[in-house]
């Protein structure tokens, strides 16, 4: 493979390079799908237990997302292990979602301590949003653009619905953010891995 | 019309392969550049270090978990040559 090129071939080879260091970048859509049902299954047995058996600490089945964050840390390291080229996007990808984390551990954290607690839901759905459709329009993925509005609606609808159903919308944002878009990307994923023998 | 130099050390298939796989990526392992090019690992270090010599590309060795790890990266020198060399490309395709 070291011979010279002629003009037109030159141009072929740096498309078909660039288009291979492209499609290498591929998300399986496994974080969202399990973040996607966790939220799922949470908001609602916290919803049911609440308002169909006067069960005061539904609450503490929102424990379930710690076993969601020990998956996706391991889930995460194999993946680092894997990972044999990081691109400038990843790069960005990280930051903005470490910086929402980060933003929404101090926001919860003020909305408990001034006992709001009926402004936890959609502050969560409003900040939630912002990295969904950063990292759609990044990736021009519009599964995850319409997933970040999603949570954006959600989160005004909260402010006119009572606080038993604002459980239900963080379910409804769990499949218009991490389901339906794992889902696409699950898709795409094996589509992929077929069309690439990957 | 006013033909440009084609660049010689990208001027040749694999190193012009490296070049356009990098220019397109932050970092990238040796064995990455390896199975996207198809090229053998020997020649693949060969060229990899006439790229290096010119300062088009760094190299840094490393371990990862315990395994050695070759990775690398485009220069700025390297992204400017690839930007000469597509320029001049273009210089020869366009009619007239």
């Amino acid at each position: 493979m070291n011979q010279q090129l002629n003009e037109r071939e030159s141009l072929a080879l740096i498309e078909s390079m660039i288009n291979k260091a492209k499609n290498n970048f591929s998300e399986s859509g496994t974080l969202f799908l399990v973040w996607g049902f966790v939220i799922l299954i949470c908001s609602v047995l916290h919803f049911v237990t609440t308002c169909f058996f006067d069960y005061e600490n539904g609450g503490y089945v929102w424990g379930l997302t710690w076993l969601a964050t020990i998956f996706q840390i391991f889930y995460l390291r194999k993946k680092v292990r894997k990972q044999k080229v990081k691109s400038y996007s990843d790069d960005i990808i990280k930051y903005i979602w470490i910086t929402f984390f980060v933003v929404m551990v101090i926001m919860v954290f003020i909305l408990i301590w001034q006992k709001s607690y009926i402004s936890i839901i959609p502050a969560i759905l409003v900040l939630y949003g912002i990295p969904t459709l950063f990292t759609g329009l990044l990736f021009k993925f519009r599964p995850l653009v319409i997933g970040g509005i999603c949570c954006w609606l959600l989160a005004l609808a909260c402010t006119f619905t009572h606080w038993h159903f604002q459980l239900l919308y963080i379910g409804a944002a769990g499949i218009a953010a991490w389901i339906i878009p794992g889902i696409y990307l699950r898709k795409k994923f094996i589509k992929e891995n077929q069309q690439y023998g990957r | 019309m006013e033909f440009k130099d084609l660049d010689p050390i990208l001027h040749s298939q694999l190193r012009l392969a490296i070049v356009s796989l990098l220019i397109s990526v932050k970092e990238a392992e040796f064995t990455f550049i390896k199975e996207k090019t198809n090229a053998t690992a020997g020649n693949l270090s060969v060229q990899l270090n006439k790229l290096k010599e010119v300062e088009y590309v760094e190299i840094t060795k490393q371990f990862k978990y315990n395994y050695p790890q070759t990775l690398c990266k485009i220069t700025r020198k390297g992204i400017d040559a690839f930007e000469q060399y597509v320029n001049a490309l273009q210089s020869y395709m366009r009619p007239g």
